[in-house]
C-alpha cells in the first residue's frame, strides 16, 4: 500500500503561520516602549505616571517648553552639546578605524599578529575600569568640563574596533589592490579609490555605532562634566528631570526629551540603511 | 616592448617553503612565453615576482635593461591580467578601462581615444557604460585585457585569464589573446596549467614542477623532445604511455624487454645511438614512453610491423572524431588504472562511416609500436636517455700504433696521449668534432636548435652527432676529432680521458684600506678608502662591484668576508702572466692543435693552454667574469 505523505503546501502554510505568529508577538513587546513614551511625551495632564493607557489630553506643550523652558534644564544646549561631541566622534573614530582596519588587513610587518592578539584582548576589558585614571589625568591637563575631553575619552580606544571592519576589508578581494597597483596607483590611492568606496557598508556600520555611542552615553559624561550644567550632554541633562523632585513635575518632559533624542538616530539610519544593506563587490572578481 | 632576462630567481616564504628555485631565462622582445605546470609548481609565483607582487628573494629581474628587483609594480611598465579578473566593481567598463591611464595624468582626450580604440579591438563599446556585475564572465575578462592594453605595456602578464570561463568561450578567447599579441607586438608572459593552450598559444613554454624549471623550449620540441618523463606525460592527451623495461644491445640489434609481462621486441641499434652504452646492458631499468598515436590496432600496419606486442582491451573511450582504446600489456593488468604496463592506442576513426568500433572489453589484440617515435627515460632519474642533442656519441673503436680507429676512419692520436694497443668503447662528445681533419663525413641533415646545431654525420656505416658544426645538408665533408675531449674504455677501464675542463681554487672576499689623492677646494688630499679585493689561493685579484655586492647581500656583511669561497672556471679563462697565483709548471702536453701545461697550485693539478711558457715556474691570472663563486662549505652557487 502506498504511503501517504502529507501536503508539502499545508506544512509550509502551517509553519509560517506559527512564525509570524511569534515574530508579530515579539514585534508588540519590543514596540510597546516607544509607543508608551511617545504617548506619554504628548499627554497633557500633570503627574508622573496615570492609572490610564491613552492620554485624555493630548498637547506638544511639552516639546514646546523642552526647547524654550531653559530656565532649569536648558534642553538645546545639551542637545547640541551632544550633538558636537557625537559628529567629532564619529568623525575622528571612522578614520581611526578605517585606517587601522586597511593597514591591519592588507600590510604585513612584524609583530602585526601579536599586536592585533594585544587590541583585542584589552578591549576586552570594561572601559570603565579605568575611568578613575582617565579622570585624574584629565584633570591634570585641565580637561575635565571641557567637551573635547569628552572627544579625546570617547575617541582614544577607536582602533580597538578594528575587527569588525578588518574582517570587512578582508573579503575585498585582494588582486583589486594588485591590479591597481599595477595600474600606478600607490597604497594611499588604492585605499581611497579602490577600497574606501567598496568599503560603504562597513564605513555606514562604523558611522552609526561611532553616532550612538556617545549620542547616549552616560557614565563618563556624568564623571567628567560634574557641576557645570552647561556642559551637559542629553543623558546627564534628562536623568535631572528624573530626580526625585522633579519626576512628577517634568515626566511628560522627559518623554518628549526621549523621543527627540532618538530622532537623529532614527533618522541617521533609515538615510543610510540602503548603503548598508546594498553588496557592493558583486561582479569585481569571478563568483 | 622589451626583453625579459630572469637569472637565478629563488622565492623563499618565511616559512621556509620554497615556491620558486633557481629559475633562469631570457625572453626575447615579443615572445609569447607560456609558463605550464601543475597547481603549486610556482608558475603564477614566477610571474607575480615579474609584475612586482611578490618579493624576489634571491636573483636578477630584468626587464629591458633595467634590474627591477626593487622598482615598485606601477614603474615596471607592466600590465597584467588576473585570473578573476580583478576589476573595480565601483566603476565602469569606461572608467576600469580608464583608471590606470587617469592616475598617470593622461589628458582626457587621449584617454578617451585609447579606451575607445580598446574598446573596439575587444568588442566591448557597447557595454562602456555598464558595470563588471551587469557582464558574462567572457565579457569580463576582455574589460580585464582592455585595462592591460590601453597602458601601452612593454610586457603584458597574463595569469591563467582563461581558467574561469566555459570551453567555448576559452576556445574563443584564446583565438582573441593570440590576435592580440599579433596587433600589439610586444612580450606576452602567460600562466596557465592547461597544456592545450600552452601548445597553441605559446612561441615557447615554460614547463615547471615543484617549483623547478623542467624544460623550456618550443610547443613542436616539446612534444617531440621531451627532457624528461614529466614533460613527456604533461604534454599531450593522452597521456605518454610509460612502458616500464630494460634494454639489452645484441650487435647491430637492441632488444627491448617489457617488465610485468614476458613480451619482448628487437629493433635496429641506430634507433639508440644516442643511448649511453650504460643502459643497454639489458639490467638498466628504463621507462619506454611512447604517444598514443605511435600505437596503432590497424591491421594492415600491425601485419607489416616488427615490433608488435599483445595487448588486453580493457575498455574504450569514443571522442567522436577518434577513439581511445585503453588496454594493458600485463594479461593479468588493468587497463583502467595508471602504471607501467597500461597502454592507450588512439584510432582515428570517421564515426559516420563506422560507427562501431569492433573491440571488446578483455579481448587479446597485437597492437604494433612505431619506435621510431620512442622516447626513453632512466627509471631512477626520469631524465631523457634520448636527448634531441646528445652530449656523446658512443662506438667500439680499436688502438693500434697510436692510431685510433673507429667506423672504418684512422686518427693518429697526438703526443699527449699514450696508449697501448687495444678494442674497446669509444666517447666522442659531440662538440669535440671541427671541420679540416682527416675523417670522411656525409652530412645526413644540419638543424639549428637555440644557440646550437645539430648535425647527424654518417661516417663509414655509424651515424654520428656533432653539436658545433654548421654545414651544409648533404654535402660531403672532412672531420677532425679534438682529442683532449675523448674517452676510451677498455674491459670498463678508462684508458683515455679526457683533459679536465674546469678548474677549482679556494680563497676568500677582503676588505682593505687604500690611500687616494683627492682634490678638494683645489688642494689635493690623500685620503683612504676600503676596496675590496678577492685572495684567490695567495694572490689578491680586483673584483667587480657586481661580485662585491652580491657575496655581502648573501652572506651578509660580516660572514662575507670570513666564508670560504670556491671558484669554479673553465680552463680557457686561465692564462700565464707576470704576476697573480704562483704555480709550478709540472710537464707539458702536446695535443696537435693545441699545447697545455699540467701545473700545480699547493697541492692542485690542473692543465692551462700554454704559450711558450716552458717548464718554468709562473704566475696564473683568472677571468673572474667568468668564474662561478661558490660558498665552498656548503657548496651552494653565489654568483
Amino acid at each position: 500500500m502506498a504511503k501517504k505523505y502529507r501536503s508539502k503546501s499545508r506544512v509550509e502554510k502551517a509553519s509560517n503561520t506559527a512564525i509570524y505568529a511569534f515574530l508579530i508577538a515579539l514585534s508588540i513587546i519590543w514596540l510597546f516602549p516607544f509607543f508608551f513614551l511617545i504617548l506619554q511625551s504628548l499627554r497633557g495632564e500633570a503627574g508622573a505616571t496615570t492609572n490610564y493607557f491613552f492620554p485624555k489630553i493630548i498637547t506638544f506643550d511639552n516639546y514646546i517648553k523642552l526647547f524654550t523652558d531653559t530656565s532649569l534644564f536648558n534642553f538645546p544646549k545639551w542637545y547640541l552639546n551632544t550633538l558636537i561631541v557625537s559628529v567629532a566622534v564619529t568623525v575622528i573614530q571612522s578614520v581611526i578605524v578605517l585606517i587601522t582596519s586597511y593597514a591591519l588587513s592588507r600590510l604585513r610587518f612584524k609583530m602585526r599578529k601579536p599586536l592585533m592578539n594585544l587590541i583585542l584582548i584589552l578591549g576586552m576589558f570594561p572601559g570603565f575600569m579605568s575611568m578613575t585614571a582617565v579622570y585624574f589625568v584629565l584633570k591634570e591637563i585641565g580637561l575635565t568640563q571641557n567637551l573635547f575631553g569628552l572627544i579625546l575619552v570617547y575617541t582614544a580606544s577607536s582602533a580597538m574596533q578594528y575587527y569588525i571592519c578588518k574582517g570587512y576589508f578582508d573579503t575585498i578581494p585582494k588582486s583589486l589592490d594588485e591590479a591597481a597597483r599595477i595600474d600606478g596607483a600607490n597604497r594611499h590611492t588604492v585605499f581611497l579609490k579602490i577600497i574606501l568606496p567598496l568599503a560603504k557598508p562597513i564605513i555606514i556600520y562604523g558611522i552609526l555605532t561611532a553616532f550612538i555611542a556617545p549620542w547616549g552615553e552616560y557614565m563618563f559624561s556624568s564623571l567628567l562634566m560634574l557641576g557645570d550644567y552647561d556642559k551637559f550632554n542629553v543623558a546627564l541633562g534628562l536623568k535631572l528631570m528624573l530626580h526625585r523632585e522633579n519626576v512628577s513635575q517634568y515626566f511628560t518632559r522627559f518623554c518628549a526629551g526621549a523621543v527627540c533624542v532618538s530622532i537623529p538616530i532614527t533618522a541617521l539610519f533609515i538615510w543610510l540603511q540602503k548603503y548598508y544593506v546594498e553588496g557592493i563587490t558583486g561582479g569585481s572578481v569571478k563568483g | 616592448m622589451a626583453n625579459l632576462s630572469l637569472k637565478h630567481i629563488y622565492k623563499v616564504y618565511p616559512n621556509g617553503a620554497k615556491a620558486v628555485n633557481d629559475f633562469n631565462m631570457e625572453i626575447a622582445d615579443k615572445e609569447f612565453i607560456v609558463f605550464v605546470g601543475p597547481s603549486g609548481c610556482g608558475k603564477s609565483t614566477t610571474l607575480r615576482m615579474i609584475a612586482g607582487l611578490e618579493d624576489i628573494t634571491a636573483g636578477e629581474l630584468k626587464i629591458g635593461e633595467t634590474v627591477v628587483n626593487d622598482i615598485e609594480p606601477k614603474d615596471r611598465d607592466i600590465a597584467m591580467v588576473f585570473q578573476n579578473y580583478a576589476l573595480y566593481p565601483h566603476m565602469t567598463v569606461y572608467e576600469n578601462i580608464a583608471f590606470g591611464l587617469r592616475l598617470k595624468k593622461i589628458p582626457k582626450d587621449i584617454i578617451h581615444k585609447r579606451v575607445i580604440e580598446a574598446a573596439e579591438i575587444l568588442h566591448l563599446t557597447e557595454y562602456l557604460g555598464r558595470k563588471p556585475k551587469e557582464m558574462s564572465g567572457g565579457q569580463r575578462q576582455r574589460v580585464s585585457l582592455g585595462r592591460a592594453i590601453v597602458r601601452e605595456p612593454k610586457v603584458m602578464l597574463l595569469d591563467e585569464p582563461l581558467s574561469n570561463l566555459d570551453a567555448k568561450l576559452r576556445t574563443q578567447m584564446r583565438a582573441e589573446i593570440s590576435k592580440l599579441h599579433t596587433r600589439l607586438n610586444t612580450t606576452f608572459i602567460y600562466v596557465t596549467h592547461d597544456q592545450v593552450e600552452a601548445m597553441t598559444m605559446g612561441t615557447r613554454i615554460v614547463v615547471m614542477k615543484g617549483g623547478c624549471v623542467q624544460q623550456i623550449d618550443t610547443p613542436k620540441n616539446l612534444y617531440c623532445y621531451p627532457k624528461n618523463k614529466f614533460v613527456a606525460g604533461f604534454m599531450g592527451t593522452p597521456q605518454m604511455n610509460f612502458f616500464e623495461g630494460t634494454l639489452l644491445k645484441k650487435g647491430e640489434e637492441v632488444e627491448v624487454t617489457f617488465a610485468y609481462s614476458d613480451q619482448k621486441i628487437t629493433v635496429p641499434y641506430s634507433l639508440f645511438y644516442k643511448v649511453k652504452p650504460s643502459y643497454l646492458n639489458g639490467d638498466c631499468p628504463v621507462y619506454i614512453g611512447l604517444r598514443a598515436e605511435d600505437i596503432t590496432l590497424e591491421e594492415h600496419k600491425v601485419q607489416k610491423s616488427l615490433t608488435t606486442v599483445n595487448i588486453k582491451i580493457s575498455h574504450l573511450e569514443e571522442l567522436g572524431a577518434e577513439t581511445l582504446v585503453y588496454g594493458d600489456l600485463n594479461m593479468g593488468g588493468d587497463g583502467y588504472v595508471e602504471s607501467s604496463t597500461r597502454c592507450i592506442v588512439k584510432l582515428n576513426t570517421d564515426m559516420s562511416q563506422s560507427p562501431k568500433i569492433k573491440f571488446t572489453s578483455g579481448e587479446v589484440v597485437k597492437v604494433a609500436l612505431n619506435m621510431q617515435k620512442a622516447h626513453l627515460f632512466d627509471k631512477v632519474t626520469e631524465q631523457s636517455i634520448l636527448p634531441k642533442i646528445p652530449q656523446n656519441n658512443y662506438l667500439d673503436c680499436t688502438v693500434e700504433q697510436g692510431k685510433l680507429i673507429f667506423c672504418g676512419e684512422e686518427l693518429a692520436l697526438p703526443p699527449a696521449i699514450n696508449c697501448p694497443n687495444l678494442y674497446g668503447d669509444l666517447i666522442i662528445p659531440t662538440n669535440a668534432f671541427y671541420l679540416g681533419g682527416s675523417i670522411k663525413a656525409k652530412v645526413l641533415s644540419c638543424e639549428r636548435i637555440d644557440s646550437n646545431y645539430l648535425t647527424a654525420l654518417k661516417i663509414g656505416d655509424r651515424i654520428l652527432y656533432a653539436s658545433n658544426l654548421q654545414v651544409e645538408n648533404a654535402s660531403f665533408i672532412n672531420l677532425g676529432v679534438d682529442c683532449k675531449k675523448i674517452t676510451v674504455l677498455s674491459q670498463g677501464k678508462q684508458v683515455i680521458s679526457p683533459l679536465p675542463q674546469t678548474v677549482c681554487l679556494y680563497g676568500k672576499l677582503i676588505k682593505q684600506k687604500q690611500k687616494v689623492s683627492l682634490r678638494v677646494k683645489g688642494k689635493i688630499k690623500s685620503k683612504n678608502q676600503i676596496v675590496f679585493r678577492l685572495e684567490i689561493e695567495g694572490a689578491q685579484f680586483e673584483v667587480s662591484d657586481y661580485i662585491t655586492k652580491k657575496l655581502i647581500s648573501v652572506l651578509g656583511a660580516k660572514k662575507a668576508f670570513t666564508t670560504p669561497l670556491r671558484f669554479e672556471c673553465n680552463i680557457s679563462d686561465i692564462t700565464f702572466a707576470n704576476e697573480g697565483i704562483k704555480a709550478k709548471v709540472l710537464n707539458l702536453l702536446d695535443y696537435g692543435r693545441q699545447k697545455f701545461a699540467k701545473v700545480a697550485v699547493g697541492e692542485k693539478q690542473f692543465f692551462v693552454a700554454e704559450n711558450g711558457q716552458g717548464l718554468k715556474d709562473a704566475h696564473l691570472l683568472i677571468n673572474l667574469n667568468s668564474a662561478s663563486v661558490y660558498q665552498a662549505d656548503l657548496n651552494v652557487k653565489i654568483v
